[in-house]
């Protein structure tokens, strides 16, 4: 889940939502594509504040302040006379809010909050969305504040699958901001066939033209599954096979790469065949090229979600609650999901998408609104020990920097 | 004469430490003080990799293990890094050596164009690549009409007629992206040589190429010395080009280093190995210097 959404050009967005029957008109091409471009590694684009620089400390602290860092495109933009969320919370609640997309990488982001939060010194954010597994380790360590569920009463919307999760047992420090799947995405006329498994990844015809994700879990994952283990207990033991397996395949130069966000390009322009991908992200690359499928492999395929917490020492608790209150708004949370195309962790989003003639299309999506079946041989990676994680990381490292 | 040889001498005690000063307190704050840091990090114990406690205890075996894990990449590091370097004196002296001789009122403009790539990030040039070394793209297209790709692929120059994702393509972008800091050196030596020098040589009966390695090639030296550094030691340490035209099995040493320190949080090893990756470059230049006896430089 590196960095997923990075080189998501708003114009596939567009064109999805264009195709979902939600807005019309013709879509400027040319910043998007130099966004898709642009947006790679280069992190901070948008404005500062991410506590890098050590002493961002709250922004002030005044209790109408809130800053928010979330993963880029990851939320429905004003566009003309259409407010998007951002800006109807400004104008609803008073609060000002600095909302910056400047959460790339979980593991980058981490590094960089970890000084001041080792530390004890608060940082700039007063609402950071990392995934889950980075969720589990910042609950671990004690850099998160409990939610005060009291003043988030839309709280009780949470989807019950998502209640009490693994990573956060108790429910009380994170709430779900959008959830997909990892599977395998791929060109069927360079495949010249339909897959259907990860063992299709290792058929030796694509020899140098498969991908895999740089994101341990969903690459490591997928490969648990094929080796007949499951991802959701997993043990360093019980991936042994799985490592070995993806091992052997970069050895064999199966694998041509690993990637991050940027498998995207690779795919469409075929020098990927096949390779390890997520959800919405393909769906949305398969408008633009109708070569390109999702699938979610016979073995299974990997859930994951990212979550709202409040880093500890956060100024601006408050306001905090107040913008989760707002997003948990089925209303809101509508609007944001027809714009993400994830998995939306808020019940009554369906209805309310059904209701207006313009989105009921989303409502029937299973991207959006997977089935029961789909979601039963999709798996959540384990909550990971510390020293098991770090065994792990080493591990995966090792295999994928030879 | 003696007040204002004293005066000199005066001014001479304290102006030089005074134009000195900003230099060297930068390099103290900005470099010695990490240095040391970095340096007690690679020989310290990480107790647990999300916190930054590190116990200081002389552990040597950060260094012994980053060698015995590593050595493959760090020689891959150096091989890649130092064919980059030979390609681009290979590919830069002759240009410097036109610009700088046949110039003529064009120079300046040639050597803005020189620059120019720089107006585009390193990134997104890097990134660019990709879209010209895909395998469907326009390079491979033209070597596939050519019918090269079988024979490359023996040469070992191709992989499965492919060009990205090989350490072609990986020697080729570090190429690409330093050899600016070639050419702008080697400009400035050869731009200074007086071609009067030349000019005597072919008085003295000697034949255009003899001049030119008995009289330009030495002047120019300390250029193409100061364009190896500028280019051999960036490319060393570099990881987007690995990164972004390499595949798993062209890893450079940067991005272990990247790896360890972004998502592994092995501070010590990453540390270790960036100390040694500096005691690598410090003797390699050392050597180079001496062997190619730039005086000004090596003394």
């Amino acid at each position: 889940m590196t960095a997923r959404r990075v080189r998501y050009a708003r114009v596939s967005r567009r064109q999805f939502l264009g195709r979902a029957g939600m807005f019309a008109g013709a879509v400027a091409l040319g910043p998007g594509v130099l966004a898709a471009c642009g947006g790679d590694d280069d992190d901070g684009t948008s404005s500062g504040g991410t506590g890098s620089g050590g002493t961002g400390g709250g922004g002030g602290g005044g209790a109408d302040k809130l800053v928010i860092s979330n993963w880029p495109l990851y939320i429905d933009p004003t566009e003309g006379d259409t407010l998007g969320t951002v800006d109807l919370f400004t104008e609803e609640t008073g609060i000002d809010l600095t909302y910056t997309e400047d959460y790339n990488d979980n593991n980058e982001f981490f590094a960089k909050i970890q000084p001041d939060l080792a530390a004890g010194t608060p940082i700039a954010q007063d609402i950071i969305v990392p995934t889950f597994w980075l969720v589990a380790r910042l609950i671990d360590l004690g850099w998160v504040e409990p939610l005060p569920l009291d003043q988030i009463p839309n709280a009780a919307n949470l989807v019950p699958s998502l209640q009490k999760p693994s990573w956060d047992p108790d429910g009380e420090f994170s709430l779900p901001w959008q959830s997909g799947i990892t599977g395998i995405a791929y060109n069927r006329e360079a495949a010249g066939r339909e897959l259907t498994s990860v063992g299709d990844l290792l058929d030796p015809e694509y020899k140098g033209k498969i991908g895999l994700l740089s994101e341990m879990r969903d690459t490591v994952g997928l490969f648990m599954l094929y080796t007949g283990e499951d991802p959701s207990t997993a043990t360093f033991e019980s991936a042994q096979p799985a490592f070995d397996v993806i091992d052997k395949a970069v050895q064999d130069e199966q694998i041509r790469q690993f990637t991050g966000n940027d498998y995207q390009t690779p795919l469409s322009n075929g020098d990927f065949v096949a390779c390890v991908g997520w959800s919405g992200d393909v769906a949305q690359l398969a408008l633009e090229d109708p070569n390109l499928e999702f699938i979610i492999p016979e073995e299974g395929g990997m859930r994951w979600s990212d979550c709202m917490v409040v880093p500890t020492g956060a100024a601006n608790v408050a306001a905090a609650a107040e913008w989760m209150d707002y997003v948990y708004n089925p209303v809101t949370a509508a609007r944001i999901a027809a714009y993400v195309g994830y998995i939306s962790p808020v019940s009554g989003v369906q209805e309310e998408l059904a209701k207006n003639p313009d989105t009921a299309a989303l409502a029937d999506s299973p991207l959006l609104f997977p089935d029961d079946a789909t979601l039963e041989n999709t798996f959540v990676f384990a909550n990971l020990p510390d020293s098991e994680e770090a065994q792990f990381d080493e591990q995966f490292a090792e295999i994928s920097k030879s | 004469m003696a007040e204002v040889g004293d005066r000199g001498q005066r001014r001479g005690t304290w102006q030089p430490w005074a134009l000195l000063s900003p230099g060297v307190l930068w390099l103290a704050l900005f470099f010695l003080v990490p240095m040391l840091t970095l340096v007690r990090v690679s020989l310290s114990e990480q107790a647990n990799r999300f916190t930054q406690e590190f116990e200081f205890s002389w552990r040597f075996s950060n260094y012994t293990d980053a060698v015995s894990d590593y050595a493959g990449i760090f020689g891959r590091s150096f091989l890649y890094a130092g064919l980059a370097t030979v390609l681009c004196i290979l590919i830069g002296y002759p240009l410097a050596y036109v610009i700088a001789f046949r110039g003529g009122r064009y120079r300046n403009l040639l050597l803005g164009l020189v620059v120019v790539p720089f107006f585009t990030s390193y990134l997104i040039r890097t990134i660019a690549w990709r879209t010209l070394l895909a395998d469907e793209g326009p390079v491979v297209g033209v070597l596939e009409a050519l019918h090269l790709t079988s024979f490359l692929d023996t040469l070992g120059l191709m992989e499965n007629g492919r060009l990205l994702a090989t350490w072609v393509a990986v020697v080729g972008g570090l190429t690409y992206n330093f050899l600016p800091f070639m050419i702008l050196p080697i400009y400035v030596a050869l731009e200074k040589i007086d071609v009067r020098l030349v000019d005597a040589a072919k008085d003295l009966y000697s034949s255009a190429p003899r001049a030119f390695v008995k009289v330009t090639l030495p002047l120019s030296l300390p250029g193409v010395f100061a364009g190896t550094l500028l280019t051999f030691i960036p490319a060393s340490g570099d990881f987007v080009n690995a990164q972004y035209l390499g595949g798993p099995r062209q890893t450079m040493i940067g991005n272990i280093v990247q790896n360890l320190f972004l998502v592994q949080n092995r501070y010590t090893s990453a540390a270790a190995i960036s100390f040694i990756l500096m005691i690598i470059i410090t003797i390699a230049v050392l050597v180079y210097a001496r062997f190619l006896g730039t005086d000004e430089l090596a003394a």
